[in-house]
């Protein structure tokens, strides 16, 4: 079984695998991994408090992405993978670029520095066999899916909404969130079925995700493994967004079947630091979607995110669509770091799930508008929570007419635009993202299907 | 000959203590109909008659009651709402584990055990599991202690998922999904430690602590705040009473053949 349950890597790179020299690894630490996982590997490197999860305390032997039996430690190739891939979705990059030898040698010193190896030996999960996609069984998948309680904390349809997810805490008492199945590019340890099997019979150490090894048969995981891959949809990330002209009008409402025919644009989020510079909760909201027409006269924005609770309270949901205000020329600044002092105001359209309503200001500050400042100008807004995810359609008028120094769009120019989302159910954290630029097209919409 | 009786009565008291411990009268009841009458917990020395060789059997007794004297806590309640399965379970409302002060004062949940006077002895861990039932959403019992090397039988009494999610510091942690009703689990822990925690993730109130042990002697106050430590061998004993909001306290107590010494805790929050 051992053979069978070590990742596939090429013949090539078992050949390769150096004899340990300790030393070697320990130089190439030093080097490239300090600065995060810390000198001593207590996961308390210079960069540590900027990223969340933080990163590993490597002599505690805890591995997340095993092909092992819990509690056991990893594969060499288990760690290989890790370095090669980096773990997507957090802090930990790649280092496909360092030579193979020095990854092993890394793996090397990375086993050298717990004493798992010695107290719980790898154990390899038995992952059976992959019938193929041609045997994939979609709805024998989602029978268990639904049996072996993924949703509990992965949601209905994998939104990483359940019911148990926000309490989840890892080991290290940090506050954790199932992973969002839908977002396969945002998957730490692969998106493949052969990652997912592994991850549901093996567990995933450190967290709440418990090993299936002895609930599901490894035929019952490849099932559903082919199933959790059919829930992720394939992003469109894009840097420039084109809204096309709708000569018979706009779509009317969320559901609307005209916003099929408009090209859908994905953009990424990052969680905005607290105050003292640091990542300190999860990430829950990921990802943006938008699609964007227009009648010559105003934009209609239909947009949406997966957020895993419906927060209308004190602390609710909320969104903002950031213009440059008219009076900044060239590059503004970063939403990541906006605002501070001395930046530029910017034009915002802000939602919040409290009032489900839109306002408009060119404002200094997020919280004048959350507020309902009172020079705001309100937006013909329609919204809607379903299972995880946010959608807000709202319109705006290419040029504002009350509303001094607010953006002018104008067709047929790049408009630059950006979004900032607060999950409410998060303590409020704040996800933004970077600037896409937005054209109005002269054309209508071309007939064709974007999802 | 004289010591006989005492010696069964003893034996029972154990039981009792045992059953009490961890969990409401009729969830007892409730589990041992569904669960083929697998009792809450085992305490390792209430092994008599089950075939397992007893540790080195000695005749002295530690008994004793946990008091509690601090301001009785206000019961606070348990929202099982998230999961309809767990809900459905309880027609009361269910209170928190982690302080239940009895009606005579005293303090259920307390792990008592020998914390030293055993040096130089070792007990051969018994054969049979002690059994970790989850049962309405709760572990049953709360509290329990097992000796290193013996089987832990982890039951789901529920038709909903738990994992159990086990992070000793001394022997391999693990955590594992549970999802279908009447599944087990084997698993046992190799080393001494107090306290082991368990929880589910997916019910975040659920905890259990388990003492593991190189030697039997240990009990956990039940519903009448009484420990017992059957079967001790003569010696003199420091004992440590645990408890999860309280921390722990020790006394020291001499016990020959066939005695009885009595220890009393006292916690008061
Ligand atoms: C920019 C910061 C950063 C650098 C540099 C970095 N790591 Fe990481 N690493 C992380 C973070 C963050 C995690 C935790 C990810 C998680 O818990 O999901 C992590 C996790 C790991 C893990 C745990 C994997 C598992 O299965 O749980 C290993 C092993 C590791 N890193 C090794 C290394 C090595 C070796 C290097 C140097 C070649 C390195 N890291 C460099 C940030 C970093
Ligand atoms: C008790 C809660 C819980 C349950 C039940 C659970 N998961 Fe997870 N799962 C998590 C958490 C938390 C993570 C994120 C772990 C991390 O990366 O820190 C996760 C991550 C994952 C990942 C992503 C792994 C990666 O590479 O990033 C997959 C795939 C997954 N779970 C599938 C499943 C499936 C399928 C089931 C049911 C068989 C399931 N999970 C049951 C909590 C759970
Ligand atoms: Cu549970």
């Amino acid at each position: 079984m051992a053979s069978v349950s070590g990742w596939a890597l090429s013949p090539q790179a078992e050949a390769a695998k150096p004899e340990p020299d300790l030393a070697a690894g320990r130089a190439a630490y030093g080097q490239y991994c300090a600065r995060c996982h810390g000198p001593q590997a207590a996961g308390d490197g210079y960069d540590a408090k900027r990223l969340y999860p933080r990163p590993r305390n490597l002599t505690e032997g805890v591995f997340k992405f095993r092909s092992t039996a819990t509690g056991t430690a990893p594969t060499d190739e288990d760690l290989f993978r890790t370095l090669t891939n980096g773990l997507p979705g957090s802090g930990m990059p790649d280092w496909r670029h360092l030579d193979e030898a020095v990854r092993w040698q890394l793996v090397y010193y990375v086993k050298s520095l717990s004493s798992v190896e010695q107290d719980a030996p790898a154990q390899p999960v038995d992952l059976g066999r992959d019938p193929g996609p041609r045997h994939a069984d979609l709805a024998a998948g989602k029978r268990a899916y639904e049996k072996m309680g993924c949703a509990a904390c992965h949601g209905a349809q994998g939104r990483g909404n359940g019911t148990s997810a926000p309490s989840l805490t890892d080991t290290w008492g940090r506050a954790t969130r199932p992973a969002d199945l839908t977002q396969g590019w945002n998957y730490r340890g692969g998106s493949d079925t052969k990652a997912i099997v592994t991850r549901v019979l093996a567990g995933i150490d450190g967290t709440p995700m418990p090993s299936y090894a002895e609930a599901a048969s490894p035929n019952d995981a490849w099932q559903l493994a082919y199933y959790v891959r059919s829930l992720q949809q394939d992003p469109n990330w894009s840097m420039i967004a084109h809204a096309p002209l709708a000569r018979e009008g706009l779509p009317a409402s969320l559901d609307d079947p005209r916003w099929q025919r408009v090209p859908r644009v994905d953009v990424r989020l990052r969680n905005a630091m607290n105050e003292q510079g640091e990542w300190a909760l999860p990430q829950t909201v990921s990802a943006v979607s938008f699609r964007v027409v227009h009648d010559g006269a105003a934009a209609r924005f239909l947009i949406s995110w997966q957020d895993p609770s419906d927060d209308r309270g004190d602390s609710p949901d909320g969104l903002a669509l950031a213009l440059p205000s008219a009076k900044v020329v060239g590059d503004s600044v970063t939403l990541q770091l906006w605002p501070m002092r001395f930046s530029p105001p910017l034009d915002l359209c802000v939602w919040s799930a409290k009032s489900l309503k839109t306002n408009e200001g060119v404002v200094r500050r997020y919280d004048t508008l959350l507020q309902g400042a009172s020079q705001a100008v309100p937006l013909d807004t329609q919204a809607a929570y379903e299972d995880g995810q946010w959608r807000v359609m709202m319109t705006r008028p290419l040029a504002p007419a009350n509303l001094p120094n607010a953006a002018q769009i104008t067709p047929g120019r790049f408009t630059p635009l950006a979004f900032a989302v607060w999950d409410g159910g998060n303590a409020g954290q704040r996800a933004t993202s970077s600037w896409v630029d937005v054209v109005m097209d002269a054309e209508p919409a071309k007939a064709h299907a974007s999802q | 000959m004289r010591r006989e009786p005492q010696y069964t009565w003893m034996f029972l008291a154990g039981v009792l203590v045992a059953i009490g411990c961890g969990s409401r009268p009729q969830d007892a009841a409730a589990t041992s109909q569904e669960q083929g009458g697998a009792k809450p917990v085992r305490l390792a020395q209430a092994t008599e008659g089950s075939g397992v060789a007893p540790a080195p059997a000695g005749s002295g007794t530690i008994r004793g009651t946990v008091k509690f004297s601090g301001a009785q806590p206000a019961a606070t309640h348990i929202k099982m709402d998230a999961d309809p399965q767990c809900q459905l379970q309880h027609k009361e409302p269910v209170s928190k584990q982690d302080v239940v002060v009895n009606p005579n004062g005293t303090l259920q949940h307390v792990f008592v055990y020998v914390k030293s006077g055993l040096e130089g002895q070792t007990f051969a861990p018994p054969a049979d599991a002690v059994v970790l039932n989850q049962h309405g959403c709760m572990y049953q019992p709360h509290v329990m202690g097992i000796q290193v090397g013996q089987p832990l039988e982890i039951v789901n009494g529920d038709a909903t998922l738990h994992n159990v999610n086990c992070k000793p510091a001394n022997s391999k942690p693990f955590n594992i999904a549970q999802p279908v009703q009447g599944m087990k689990s084997k698993k046992q822990f190799t080393a001494q430690e107090i306290m082991v925690k368990c929880a589910c993730n997916v019910h975040p109130w659920m905890a259990a602590y388990v003492g593991v042990l190189p030697h039997p002697y240990f009990s956990v106050s039940g519903e009448d705040g009484g420990f017992s430590l059957n079967r001790l061998p003569a010696g003199d004993y420091t004992v440590e009473a645990w408890h999860e909001r309280f921390g722990t306290q020790t006394k020291t107590a001499h016990v020959g053949d066939g005695e009885t010494a009595s220890v009393d805790f006292d916690f008061s929050g």
